[in-house]
């Protein structure tokens, strides 16, 4: 930009390059300035015309930010903090584009913005519009008195609009109320009050509120109304309403100032009180506790800031209907005159009709809800429902029987139509026709429609529904209905008004339902699984019928006696009978059946249960004790269940030293490290009992055995215990897994990490687990007993193997023996027992080869002892047997049955198996079955060790297990064969 | 006592709380009695007289139990908001809040010394708060419990509680002993007899159990009326000579201590009953029900 450039010519508009406007704007301020070249360039500033700063920093607004530079309101850009407090409120500031644009900006909108012109300016808005800006222009030129804005009601248009002008041609006049459909909100709120002025203001209030009812809904309407009514009282641009004082409260008192909902309800209430059913439309539910649930607690909200949530619902809503008081009460509380009421009422059912604002309903609507016609009864019918049961009996019994005739020649032909017959009188005239229709062009079957044989099957049919209805009669006679011999005895006594029984009044919920739902079954599979052959059997006869549970299980009996076809497969086993009490039962059902078989021969045709019971005395009485026995049963139940509750545990709880000191007590964990936190769930609360029973068990084998190599003389002390009891031998058996029991005692703290360990030590060092074994032989049995004994393990696998095995399986749970009866009733199956009498057979034959087997002076004074032992085994076995056989049956009781027969066989067979029924089967049948599922799914996917897998199967195969094992397992074990043979070489 | 000194008829109907009546109890020496509710206040009574004497307001929900010093100076209270509210009886200003459930407190009761208050909420827990400090933290937070707790009883060494896992719950604090009685059954209300020595406990199987506390031993059954959605509580009289409960259906019931026969039983309110209180020495009862009223029974 030097001044040689001044002489060309430029045309159009040169490509500015950055330097090029930096430059002349540098020369342009230093034009204005005078000292270009003074300053650094940093320090130079640019300007715009006015001297303003064009450029600023980026963190101080950039390009041309900043007040003086931009949309031209102080707030502009600049961040706007916010105040208020409450004596200085902050002012609610409504944005528009306005605020936002320059003034040039303004003055290109204004030139493109939409508007009215004033020509047709219906409704005044734009002259309105255009007052108010004028106004405000005003303002701002003469600050006024009143801060502010003005106020749109002093803003009144200039000009009169289009729409006054329509309005004063068609004979509107100035001051008479149109509703303009401008409805700001406090006209709005104010409107209801001018309502209930009016209401009362003049004689035709009536038709005035109708009138602006309709305005208000739609103009059109209004606008022609007006010309009707020449005593418009009121103007348009009424604001100050006077209320009337029409309650009985206090001055300035407002019933509904704090809840304005009532406003309405009380309103219409009145509205209501010639239209019942409304109410019920308006109820309180929907206006006033609309919430989502429904179920909220009458009159009591919950705070404002409170989420409504499902905790609130009130639960005692069904058990008590509060809303209707509560509308009673404010009914009662805010009564008006009934004038009131009646002005009131034409105003509500418009709004009715009118059914959303701006709409009215069609007088002719183009929509016709398509209806259809009924379907046309039939003329014949009667509208009485047809009881095809003993009803119809009752009915035909009038009939004349029809004549006698002799039985169609054909035998199967006979049959069948007795079939039928039987079938027809149980089941009604349906079945006849059902069947005819079925079978119209069977050719068996035209004794139906008349052909050959119906004269003969009429007969039947008489006779049979005769015998029916005599039977009924019969039972009805003898005040036994049959509905009532479905009764619970707890029913009947009911109705007699006794006292119910302890029994009765205990299993009321639970076995009363299950038994209707097994007799409901019972009907259901009756109806259509009774066969001619089991109708005969006349159904009155319920030798149980005391016991209808049981009388539901004879029944069934019979049908499965005598008759094919579907039945129901829980036959056997529905209720929770043991196994016993069950067969019990069989065997009273076949002796009843065997008598009702004997009745039915004697007499033929009609039985009652009377003259069955006159028959078969006898089996009435057992009939009754089988009853009495039932009853027992679901008393057994009943203890049992009582029995298990309550049930008491016991924790250890730490109390704070705090609590302590408040209640007044001393800490009795004072001084005492903080304690562990208990496990919740109760499964390891079990688990947590059994680990703290350890330790003083531990000090009991202490106290038995000290040290892990015991002298001679303590051996001797064991033998004597061993010989005591079989409890004791197991303590000793269990001492043999002292040192594990150390071991975890001190280092573990989960029974089942134990598990792992031990598990882990067995796999890594099974030598070292055969030396456990040993010392455990070692401290068993003294002398030369003990070698026999080793000689034998040595020689025979399978007795050795489920020792070890089991006592690998119960290293962390062997701790819970406490007593050698086994607890949990797991039901022997078939296979189960077949495979224990195998097994049986198998030791059998083992133990008679090693009764070869010499044996030393010291085993056999042992064996004598072992003798005695024997003998008082096989009486306790025996009086167990009969316990037993009441209690479930579990494989190791019947374990010990037979173990207990082989001793008399031979005695060191059956104490090396009773030696391994100690570590294994007593050990495992103690453990509860929970806990031994837990064990189970714990210990499952840990470690795929032949231990685990086996822990994992069955109990059953558990058993199978103790012979046939799983090769990693035998291979331990030959190792510790061998190494006992080394270490008997040795000795 | 023989039966007919059974308090079977209506003394005194106390009017004032709209909505249910979740509770009322009599206070120590029974000449006034307390009642909370679903209006969020509790109210303090004369039942001899029938008089209302004060009314309690802060509670921001309902209010589910109250219980008074044995000094009649102090309050406890607590409800859905899960807070329990420290009362000065006489002004009717709330001393202390102690806010720490979880969720909503069923039951409070103080201890005798009235230093302790113990709560039982609906998060499983039970909670002791110190009313002697300033500090509105709990001293001792028990959540051994599987359920709700529903109910709790103090005696002068134990805390007992009742849950809806079943059981109840006695916490030794001498011995520092939990022992838990598992009854089966959801346990919605405990009480103590006279003697201590046993406890009743009500469940949600419509029958009251009778436990005796030191072994643990079930007693006795009283079976008859219907307790099977709500809280209905139950309580031995002060003879310890029969038991008393309400019932869903509105009625009392009076059983035979020993032979669980029902002596009595009538139709005592339009609703579930929630609550009974026995008179600690007079033949008097007072029960409030969902029907809003409290009614006072004598002999």
């Amino acid at each position: 930009m030097d001044s040689d450039e001044e002489d060309f010519v430029f045309y159009g508009t040169p490509i500015e390059r950055e330097e090029e406007i930096t430059s002349r704007r540098k020369k342009s301020i230093a034009e204005a300035s005078g000292h270009l070249r003074a300053l650094p360039p940093w320090k130079q500033e640019v300007t715009d015309e006015e001297g303003r700063r064009r450029f600023h920093g980026a963190f101080t607004g950039g390009f041309s930010a900043g007040y003086y530079n931009t949309a031209g309101s102080k707030e502009g850009w600049t961040p706007q903090s916010f105040t208020s407090s409450r004596k200085n409120r902050a002012e609610v500031k409504q944005q528009n584009i306005l605020n936002f644009l320059d003034e040039d900006e303004k003055t290109e909108l204004e030139g493109q913005s939409f508007g009215t012109s004033s020509q047709f300016d219906t409704f005044g808005f734009t002259a309105a519009e255009l007052a108010r800006k004028q106004a405000e222009k005003e303002q701002q030129q003469r600050p006024s008195a009143i801060p502010g804005p003005v106020p749109d009601e002093l803003v009144l248009p200039a000009t009169e609009s289009i729409g006054v002008k329509l309005l004063l041609k068609m004979g509107w006049r100035r001051g008479r109320s149109i509703r303009d459909s401008h409805a700001d909100s406090l006209y709005e709120s104010r409107r209801e009050a001018r309502k209930a002025l009016l209401a009362f203001s003049s004689d035709d209030a009536k038709t005035q509120l109708t009138d602006s009812e309709r305005g208000e809904s739609h103009l059109e309407s209004s606008v022609e109304q007006p010309a009707n009514d020449d005593v418009q009282s009121s103007r348009s641009t009424l604001v100050y309403v006077l209320n009337p004082k029409q309650d009985l409260h206090g001055l300035g008192y407002d019933p509904f100032k704090h809840a304005p909902e009532f406003r309405e309800r009380k309103r219409s209430c009145l509205s209501d009180n010639r239209k019942p059913g409304y109410r019920k439309a308006l109820s309180m539910k929907d206006s006033l506790f609309g919430f989502k649930s429904g179920k909220v607690g009458p009159g009591f909200g919950i705070g404002a800031f409170e989420e409504y949530d499902a905790e609130d619902e009130d639960v005692y809503v069904t058990a008590y209907d509060f809303e209707d008081t509560i509308v009673q009460e404010v009914e009662v509380e805010v009564e008006e005159p009934s004038g009131v009421t009646k002005d009131r009422r034409p105003r509500l059912l418009g709004k009715e009709q009118g059914v959303l604002p701006g709409f009215i309903v069609a007088s002719k609507s183009d929509y016709q809800l398509e209806r259809f016609d009924p379907p046309a009864v039939p003329k014949n019918f009667v509208p009485h429902h047809k009881f095809s049961g003993p009803l119809e009996t009752d009915k035909k019994f009038a009939d004349p029987p029809p004549p006698e005739v002799p039985p169609p020649d054909d035998s199967n032909m006979k049959l069948l139509i007795d079939g039928v017959v039987s079938l027809v009188a149980r089941c009604g005239k349906l079945f006849e026709d059902l069947s005819r229709e079925k079978n119209q062009n069977n050719p068996l079957f035209t004794f139906l429609t008349g052909g050959n044989g119906h004269d003969y099957y009429a007969r039947k049919l008489w006779e049979e529904q005769q015998k029916r209805n005599d039977q009924t009669m019969l039972a009805m006679d003898g005040k036994s209905s049959l509905a009532d011999q479905k009764m619970t005895a707890e029913s009947r006594g009911k109705l007699l008004l006794e006292k119910p029984l302890e029994r009765s009044s205990k299993d009321l919920s639970s076995s009363v339902s299950s038994e209707n739902a097994i007799h409901m079954q019972y009907n259901l599979t009756d109806t259509f699984t009774k066969s001619a052959s089991y109708s005969e059997l006349p159904e009155i006869i319920k030798p149980f019928k005391d016991d209808p549970a049981k009388q539901d299980r004879f029944e069934r009996f019979l049908k499965e006696k005598y008759q094919g076809g579907l039945r129901s497969t829980d036959s056997g086993k529905a209720s929770n009978m043991s196994e016993a009490a069950r067969a019990h039962e069989r065997m009273d059902f076949e002796a009843v059946a065997e008598a009702i078989g004997k009745g039915k021969h004697g007499k033929e045709s009609l039985l009652s249960t009377q003259q069955f019971m006159g028959v078969s005395p006898a089996g009435g009485m057992q009939f009754t004790s089988g009853g009495l026995e039932q009853a027992k049963d679901t008393q057994a139940e009943n203890l049992t269940t009582k029995n298990m509750y309550p049930r008491r545990e016991e924790f250890q709880w730490r109390p704070s030293p705090i609590l302590c000191k408040r209640f007044d007590l001393t800490d009795p964990f004072m001084g005492k490290p903080p304690p562990a936190p208990r496990m919740r769930s109760k499964m390891d609360s079990l688990i947590f009992m059994s680990d703290s029973v350890k330790p003083t068990k531990l000090e009991e084998s202490d106290a038995v055995n000290k040290g892990p190599y015991p002298t001679p003389q303590s051996d001797t002390q064991e033998m004597s215990k061993i010989e005591e009891t079989e409890v004791e031998v197991k303590v000793e058996v269990e001492n043999v897994e002292r040192p594990v029991d150390l071991y975890k005692a001190i280092f573990a703290d989960d029974s089942d990490d134990d598990a792992e360990t031990f598990d882990h030590k067995k796999l890594e060092e099974p030598e070292k687990k055969i030396e456990v074994a040993h010392t455990a032989l070692n401290h068993l049995i003294a002398g030369d007993f003990l070698e026999s004994l080793g000689r034998e393990l040595g020689l025979e696998v399978p007795p050795e193997l489920p020792y070890l095995m089991s006592k690998a399986k119960t290293a962390a749970l062997q701790k819970e023996i406490t007593n050698a009866v086994a607890k949990t009733p797991v039901s022997g199956t078939p296979v189960d027992r077949a495979v224990l009498q195998q097994r049986g057979t198998t030791q059998e034959g083992e133990s008679l080869k090693k009764t070869f087997i010499p044996g030393n002076p010291q085993s056999s004074g042992g064996k004598l002892r072992e003798t005695d032992l024997s003998e008082n085994r096989t009486g306790n076995a025996d009086r167990e047997k009969t316990k037993e056989d009441a209690r479930a049956k579990s494989p190791s009781s019947r374990n010990r049955n037979r173990s207990s027969s082989w001793s008399s066989e031979d005695e060191r067979s059956r104490k090396r198996s009773r030696l391994h029924r100690y570590s294994s089967n007593d050990s495992y049948s103690d453990l509860s079955s929970d806990d031994r599922d837990r064990y189970h799914s714990k210990s499952k996917g840990r470690k795929k060790g032949s231990y685990h897998e086996k822990s994992s199967n069955s109990r059953r195969k558990h058993h199978k297990h103790k012979h046939r094992d799983s090769p990693s397992r035998s291979y331990n074990d030959a190792e510790g064969k061998k190494e006992k043979k080394k270490r008997r070489e040795m000795d | 006592m023989s039966q007919s000194d059974l308090p079977r008829k209506e003394a005194t109907v106390l009017r004032g709380h709209e909505g249910a009546v979740l509770a009322a109890r009599f206070n120590g020496d029974g000449n006034y009695c307390l009642s909370c509710g679903k209006d969020r206040t509790i109210r303090l009574w004369n039942p001899h007289r029938g008089i209302h004497i004060k009314t309690y307001k802060s509670h921001g929900r309902e209010v589910r139990d109250v219980h008074v010093t044995a000094d009649n100076s102090k309050l406890i209270s607590c409800g859905g908001d899960r807070q329990i509210y420290y009362w000065d009886v006489s002004t009717g200003r709330v001393i202390r809040r102690f806010r720490g459930h979880d969720s909503e407190v069923n039951a409070v009761k103080f201890n005798e010394y009235a230093s302790v208050i113990v709560s039982a909420g609906y998060d499983r827990s039970l909670r002791v708060w110190d009313c002697r400090s300033h500090s509105t933290e709990p001293i001792q937070i028990i959540d051994s419990f599987l359920d709700s707790v529903m109910s709790v009883c103090l005696t002068k060494t134990e805390i007992i509680g009742g849950s809806v896992d079943g059981t109840v719950r006695t916490f030794d604090i001498r011995i520092g002993r939990e022992l838990s009685d598992d009854l089966g059954q959801p346990v919605n209300c405990i009480s103590l007899s006279n003697d201590g020595n046993c406890i009743l406990a009500s469940c949600l199987d419509s029958t009251l159990r009778l436990l005796d506390r030191t072994t643990g031993e079930l007693l006795q059954e009283y079976k008859g009326h219907i307790c099977k959605s709500y809280k209905t509580d139950c309580c031995l009289t002060n003879t310890d000579a029969h038991v008393t409960g309400g019932s869903e259906d509105g009625s009392i019931y009076f059983w035979d201590l020993v032979d669980a026969s029902v002596v009595s039983k009538f139709q005592a309110h339009s609703s579930v009953v929630t609550s009974v209180s026995y008179h600690p020495k007079d033949n008097s009862m007072i029960t409030s029900s969902v029907d809003g009223t409290i009614r006072v029974w004598k002999t």
